[in-house]
């Protein structure tokens, strides 16, 4: 697992520094006269002038301390921006998650139960439609329609500020929560249904119905139990994305999580803080990864790893 | 089902049924009935240190103040000084080898927000800092002809120039505290995350710093030991919400959940009808213009002639890119200085719209009709790219009509689009043909650093020596009535010379709530909080009469002669 981080750790900084453009154009963007020395002076600061494999050495030594470096943009510890921005990325995360799964697992288990019927078809096209759909595009309808028409939630943020409450909270998040669930519903319970209907056609369900089992045991303990393996796979890589945040939701909510963050890192070009936003993902990757393969062993007990 | 996700749930449902989401024009101020201004904000800032911060300050400039700011009619209004040195109020001196002293006057009873009292040794502070190698200040290089600050007593402060300076007048945005950074290295104060991030950040304006909340918002209250008096500011704390993307901040105006946005100018037919609000079409000291670059040997055989470029610009209709793309909300510019700012001249050459006159002179150029459609000389095609930046919709939007209309007379052009810093450092290396793009210039009208030979901002590669002598003259004269006659000369010959195209000066749309009181929205680099501590926030039974729409006009300037009362007016 650790070669594997330290291999992306070099193609992430590749990258990055493959991009055109530099931590200087910040300087540049509010549309005011600068001093030349200026951009020449900031670039030696933050040591963007120094060749990139240097850059890399002096990045992953300070990495392997636990120091992951100072933003070019704000001068601060990037852990420390990164560690007061999770809590907000979490909670949006989790919460969609969870909203995700109860609908994805009613939507797929119901589609496969009663494969062509009405609801199978509608849980279809409305699967189509919620992964075909732009992330961006449902976030403006959705508060158009219940923010400025309705008057039923707030626009965007967390919070009102100077006004706050767990109702008001809560009010804030529903509709991130919405958009950020309705890409895992549509995926998770295609998934699950695809899954389920070949399971509920393996011999020893068909066994388990002959001993004269109830068919809640039968779909929920027999077939359920082993339709899971690839959803939990799917559902792991995209539980990595608990801490990484969502750029899109995050950005057209004004939620003050991780993917926003990134979007300012991108943007200002702020080496460290890229690197370090892009380091917790990978490594999120890996670990859910590694966990969905327990989960496994968990759902079915043959698989065991050496 | 536990109690607390019960108790989470019945809130969030009483709360959906009694429709009780707070809207700034609906629920006003905090749960307390403090005046809570809530302002949604384009971006969230980098740091609080108005020098070393990157992005325009109007977050800072409700907590810092410094000896100078602009009004609405882009005049120089001072705030901690207590008038602007002119010659003819005697504060300015010229001295026999030529240099300059300049005597600012400060306020006696002002105090840093943690009591401690302002004099003109933060000043003097100030000045080291921002000439200092590494103090990131962005405009350092118009602080170096000052050669050195004195603080004669605690309430004066004399500045030493190496000669006359015009723009003087307009540097010291902000003052720092010398006791709170005082014993700092440039570098440590550049990087001292205490102050850039707000606890120990001290100002002497209006509001204080309360909260940064990462990502979200920053909250300033009500300075209650305010030098202007007691009953200033009128508004007990304001929120600077983030709010990045375009679309949500005009979503969220319609839904008044804030008092203040800035919104796109293709936007502002969209929130005409919303009750609640004015929207003042705010003409920005920016302007719009498409530049040909002759840095290349490419571009000056299709540039270096300047016939050939009267004729493109000729070739392109700004009158139907102001009045129909931006929907009649821009002004056709002539010169880059705004017809706000008492030294703009009108009596330029000017490139009317006239496609037949671009083809005769293009034709004349040698340039003729190909096989294609597409202009040639010399067997070369008359084709170039166009850079362009992207996300900045209106400029690409421009950069269309202007491909058209070029097509139209026969020159090709392509597009390059690059995101923002690839843009940027694009743009520094000169390795590029044209370009839409605009200024954000100050009050000031100085153009010598975006069209001198050597100007730091000119990347054009275009140069002309007799103009620089005359940019350069007018950066030396203060007086009204002697530099008026020079930037004249330099806006008749940067028209002549047609080595630019000003297309229009932009307008930025201030959604303002009928509840603020004292706004004087302006169109310079200090933007319209330069006055916060007189803004009003009344009730919702309170709010004042609603105007159906207002658009402040910069060129209604009261006193151009700078003979009137106010301070700092221009000379």
């Amino acid at each position: 697992m650790i070669p594997l981080v330290l291999g992306i750790t070099i193609v992430l900084f590749a990258v990055i520094q493959a991009a055109p453009g530099g931590p200087e154009g910040a300087l540049l963007q509010s549309g005011r006269f600068i001093d030349p020395s200026v951009i020449e002076a900031y670039r030696h600061r933050l040591g963007v002038d120094r060749p990139v494999p240097v850059q890399y050495v002096r990045w992953l030594g300070s990495a392997l301390r636990g120091d992951l470096g100072i933003s070019f943009s704000t001068t601060r510890p990037v852990t420390e921006m990164i560690l007061e921005r999770l809590p907000a990325t979490v909670e949006l995360m989790g919460v969609s998650f969870a909203l995700a799964a109860v609908l994805a697992f009613f939507v797929g288990i119901l589609s496969a139960l009663r494969q062509y019927s009405v609801f199978d078809h509608l849980g279809t096209g409305l699967s189509f439609l919620g992964i075909a759909m732009p992330v961006f595009w449902f976030a403006l309808i959705v508060q158009l329609v219940f923010a400025v028409e309705l008057g039923w939630l707030p626009v965007s943020g967390t919070e009102t500020v100077g006004a706050t409450s767990l109702g008001d909270r809560l009010l804030h998040l529903v509709l991130p929560a919405v958009v950020l669930s309705l890409r895992y519903v549509a995926g998770w319970s295609r998934y699950l249904r695809s899954s389920l209907l070949g399971s509920l056609r393996a011999p020893y369900v068909r066994t388990a119905r002959a001993k004269g089992l109830d068919e809640v045991t039968v779909v929920g303990v027999h077939a359920l139990r082993n339709a899971l393996i690839p959803v939990v796979s799917i559902m792991a890589l995209d539980l990595s994305g608990l801490f990484s945040g969502a750029v899109i939701t995050e950005t057209v909510f004004a939620w003050p999580g991780v993917g926003r963050l990134f979007v300012q890192a991108m943007f200002a070009r702020d080496y460290p803080l890229l690197m370090g936003i892009l380091l917790l993902g990978s490594v999120m990757v890996v670990l859910f990864n590694l966990v969905a393969d327990l989960v496994y062993g968990i759902l079915d007990p043959r698989i065991r790893y050496e | 089902m536990s109690a607390a996700w019960r108790a989470g749930c019945a809130a969030l449902l009483a709360a959906a049924a009694f429709g009780c989401v707070s809207g700034a024009d609906d629920a006003g101020g905090g749960a307390d009935g403090r005046k809570i201004l809530r302002v949604a904000y384009e971006r969230e800032i980098d740091v609080l240190n108005p020098f070393t911060s990157q992005n325009l300050a109007d977050i800072q400039f409700s907590m810092a103040e410094g000896l100078v700011t602009t009004d609405e009619h882009n005049r120089y209004v001072p705030v901690l000084a207590r008038v602007i040195p002119t010659e003819r109020n005697g504060l300015i001196v010229r001295n026999a080898d030529g240099s300059v002293d300049m005597t600012w006057p400060l306020h006696e009873n002002v105090r840093w927000h943690d009591g401690a009292p302002f004099t003109s040794a933060d000043v003097c502070f100030t000045w080291r800092f921002i000439v200092s190698t590494g103090s990131q200040t962005y405009n350092r290089d118009q602080y170096l002809g000052i050669r050195g600050c004195s603080a004669p007593d605690p309430h004066t402060v004399v500045f030493h120039w190496d000669g006359m300076y015009a723009y003087y007048d307009g540097l010291f945005e902000a003052i720092l505290p010398e006791h709170v950074l005082g014993g700092m290295s440039t570098e440590e104060i550049v990087n001292d995350t205490p102050f850039n991030r707000g606890p120990a950040f001290v100002g002497t304006g209006p509001f204080r710093f309360a909260e940064w909340k990462a990502g979200e918002y920053i909250r300033v209250v009500r300075n209650d030991d305010y030098w202007r008096g007691s009953a200033y500011p009128a508004i007990d704390e304001i929120v600077w919400a983030f709010v990045p993307d375009a679309n949500t901040r005009l979503n969220a105006m319609r839904a008044h959940q804030y008092h203040f946005a800035r919104i796109l100018p293709t936007q502002v037919a969209e929130l005409e009808g919303v009750g609640g609000y004015d929207i003042h079409l705010i003409s920005s000291n920016t302007f719009l213009h498409f530049d040909l670059n002759v840095n290349t040997e490419r571009g000056r055989r299709l540039f270096g002639s300047r016939d050939v470029r009267a004729a493109l610009f000729h070739a392109i209709d700004r009158r139907a890119i102001a009045d129909l793309l931006m929907q009649g909300t821009v002004r056709v510019a002539e010169t880059p200085i705004h017809p706000g700012n008492p030294y703009h001249y009108d009596a330029v050459p000017t490139f009317d719209f006239d496609p037949e006159l671009a083809r005769q002179m293009l034709d004349a150029a040698g340039w003729t009709v190909g096989p294609d459609g597409v202009r040639v000389r010399d067997g070369r095609r008359f084709a170039f790219t166009l850079l362009n930046r992207a996300g900045a919709a209106d400029r690409i939007a421009v950069a269309q009509v202007i491909q058209a209309q070029l097509k139209d007379v026969g020159v090709e052009v392509r597009f390059e689009t690059l995101e923002s810093a690839a843009f940027t450092q694009r743009w520094r290396s000169g390795r590029w043909e044209a370009e839409v793009n605009a200024w954000f210039l100050p009050a000031d009208p100085s153009l010598t650093g975006l069209y001198a030979c050597d100007g730091p901002n000119n990347m054009t590669g275009f140069c002309d020596l007799a103009l620089d002598a005359v940019m350069k003259a007018s950066d030396r004269t203060a007086a009204f009535e002697d530099r008026k006659p020079l930037l004249d000369r330099v806006q008749a010959m940067l028209a002549a010379e047609a080595w630019s195209l000003p297309i229009y000066y932009n307008v930025v749309p201030e959604v303002v709530s009928r509840r603020i009181g004292g706004y004087r929205g302006s169109g310079t680099n200090f933007g319209s909080f330069w006055n916060l501590w007189e803004w009003t926030l009344d009730t919702p039974e309170g709010a004042r009469t609603p105007d159906v729409r207002r658009a402040l006009d910069a060129t209604e300037v009261p006193d151009a002669s700078g003979t009137g009362a106010t301070p700092g007016a221009p000379r």
